[in-house]
């Protein structure tokens, strides 16, 4: 890291939120907040999401490969695929609804399906596993 | 004396609280609807009074026609407002709310199914003058049917749900191969969102621009125009940026295009404010979309070209005033612009981003509105729809507007969840945007390339450490800046809003 190369430089809050960096001459207004092990961040126009690396966590995409998880909450309103089932790489799979639109999760690769663990109906969050493959 | 005593808003998020501030002003009472999540939500808040309805799925709640109903009797409310979206074009919600002998802010339920059916409404302006793109509006909707009209219609075609809007369950199908599936599509998310999965299908026109009118009318047969507003950039067939007037409009467009709103209104038998939607080719055409028998979430630009109060007049013309202006004493001043605040991540095929509002900072100064649905500790669920707030700016000339937008967006400040600021931004500076030369598939085109997730300068981080390590100790008045890394270990950036 290159900490040395940093300017001497003090926060001031400025309200909930928000705070003030004073460096030298120069005053700026910045945005940050804390949620757990993640830091908000807004600098400069630009909104940031700094996660604290923990040791053992778990990479956020493992089964990229291995098959699909859902990426938010919603309701799955179609299942198209079904153990054994061949599938190509692009091939819609699963399709979650959610905040009204419809979002198909696709095969991440060529492969045979392994389990599907979901139906129609059904509520999933992030991270649940929505089918395996082979 | 107030027009109404009390108003009852159908609606949640920015509407709401947009049409509460005018009842307010006009000295009428207000009483809010929410589900379950929405207890504590802004909307509720800017009311004077608020009725539970339901649970979060909105069919039992926001669509629920009886749920509203009895809130609004239980509330003692003379007048509904509808909102956009949720019941604001539904026929029989309108008739139901007048047979409780409430007054509807909004046309009478037959002129909502009129033209809510754009089957109908096609036949209907095609037959009164109004130009419509070469189609199929039908009754026959067997997938036969359909399948022949596309092939007939020519490549590439666009599906569109008969009845709906939001862009939901429209597709464009650019061969033959694809159309089975598409339709499929289509009927189920129209089915899913309007109860009602016959289609329309139209000739797909490349780079088309979006072009509309808003119309006023009283019940006297008065119908006025308020000008046009582009609305070209959208994603997924929604609208992201909307303006007026039209950089693509000559006067002699402008006025051909107006006209052409109003006969459509006339056409329609059509009271309280609506809006016509247009396509406008690259040559200049322009053809009949659909009418919005409703407000339109971009109302606040036309207000503030035009300086009227939209939800102000829906609401005397629902009392029974007639229109206190004539069409000569519309004057427009300036150029305004609205950019759409959405919880929805660019750099991921626009999904969606539930989460909590950690903290909001709203843009102000000259000549810019900010209206908000959300506070700081709001949550964003996933079971509505993912405008968070818009952005809204007027200037002496469309270079103005633009230069104060690239400003307040600069100013505008969302943390926790993840939105769309970013790209609004790269949409107020792109060269494109700055010069007019927009269509709709503008962002697929120039914005398309998801911009690798920047990592925060390491004097920001080092501040953001420093911040949060005050606000933890919470004594000091300040914090020194020394080693940033001693405590935090390493740090990985997880994206971008």
């Amino acid at each position: 890291m290159t900490d040395e190369l940093l300017p001497p430089f003090t926060v001031e809050p400025a309200g909930p939120g928000t705070y003030v960096l004073v460096a030298g001459e120069e005053r700026r207004v910045f945005h940050c907040v804390r949620d757990g092990s993640t830091i908000h961040l807004f600098w400069e126009g630009v909104a940031y999401r700094i996660e604290e690396q923990r040791e053992g966590a778990r990479p956020a995409h493992r089964r990229d490969q291995d098959g699909l998880e859902a990426t938010m909450p919603g309701k799955v309103i179609a299942v198209k695929a079904s153990p054994g089932q061949a599938v190509s790489k692009g091939d819609e799979v699963i399709v979650v609804e959610a905040m009204k639109m419809e979002n198909a999760l696709r095969a991440p690769r060529d492969g045979t399906i392994k389990t599907v663990a979901v139906k129609v109906g059904d509520m999933v969050g992030p991270g649940t596993v929505l089918v395996e493959l082979e | 004396m107030s027009l109404f005593r009390k108003v009852l808003i159908a609606n949640r998020g920015e509407i709401a609280v947009r049409v509460a501030r005018t009842c307010r002003a006009m000295g009428i009472r207000t009483a809010a609807v929410y589900s379950e999540p929405d207890a504590s939500a802004l909307h509720v808040r800017e009311a004077d009074e608020a009725h539970a309805i339901g649970p979060a799925e909105a069919a039992r709640s926001y669509l629920s026609i009886d749920a509203i109903v009895g809130a609004a009797r239980r509330a003692q409310a003379d007048a509904i407002h509808p909102g956009y979206g949720f019941l604001s074009q539904n026929g029989d919600f309108a008739d139901a709310v007048a047979a409780a002998g409430i007054a509807f802010i909004g046309p009478p339920g037959p002129v909502h199914r009129l033209m809510g059916d754009k089957k109908g409404a096609r036949r209907l302006m095609a037959s009164s003058g109004v130009p419509v793109l070469p189609g199929y509006d039908g009754d026959a909707q067997d997938e036969a049917t359909l399948t022949s009209q596309a092939g007939r219609i020519g490549w590439p075609v666009m599906i569109k749900p008969s009845r709906g809007g939001g862009g939901k369950g429209m597709r464009v199908v650019r061969q033959a191969s694809h159309f089975a599936d598409a339709l499929a599509a289509s009927r189920r998310e129209a089915r899913s969102a309007f109860g009602d999965d016959a289609m329309v299908l139209e000739r797909f026109v490349e780079r088309p621009r979006h072009v509309e009118v808003q119309v006023m009318a009283d019940g006297a047969g008065t119908v006025l125009h308020l000008l046009e507003r582009e609305c070209s950039i959208q994603r997924r067939h929604q609208k992201v940026v909307e303006e007026t007037p039209s950089p693509a409009l000559s006067d002699a467009q402008r006025r051909a295009l107006c006209e052409a709103g109003v006969a459509a209104a006339r056409a329609a038998g059509y009271v309280n404010a609506g809006t016509v939607e247009f396509l406008l080719d690259p040559e200049g055409r322009f053809y009949f979309l659909e009418m919005n028998t409703r407000l339109q979430v971009e109302h606040p630009v036309t207000e503030a070209v035009t300086g009227f109060d939209l939800v102000r007049m829906q609401i005397e013309v629902a009392a029974g005033r007639p229109l206190a202006i004539a069409q000569g004493d519309l004057v427009a001043r300036g150029h305004a612009l609205e950019m759409r605040l959405y919880a929805e991540d660019p750099d991921r095929d626009d999904l969606p981003s539930p989460g909590r509002v950690l903290h909001l900072a709203a843009p102000e100064g000259p000549g810019v509105r900010f209206d908000s649905g959300i506070a700081a500790g709001s949550e964003v669920t996933v079971f509505y729809d993912p405008l968070l707030a818009k952005v809204v700016t007027w200037g002496r000339d469309r270079t103005e507007s633009i230069q104060r937008m690239a400003v307040a967006l600069e100013r505008t400040v969302v943390l926790g969840v993840v939105t769309n600021l970013a790209r609004l931004r790269a949409i107020a500076a792109h060269p494109a945007f700055v010069a007019g030369e927009m269509h709709t598939a503008f962002l697929d085109e120039h914005l398309r390339e998801p911009k690798a997730p920047a990592d925060p300068p390491p004097l920001a981080r080092a501040a953001a450490q420093a911040a949060l390590r005050l606000s933890s100790t919470n004594g000091r008045a300040r914090a020194a800046s020394p080693d940033p890394w001693s405590s935090i270990g390493p740090w990985r950036l997880g994206g971008t809003s």
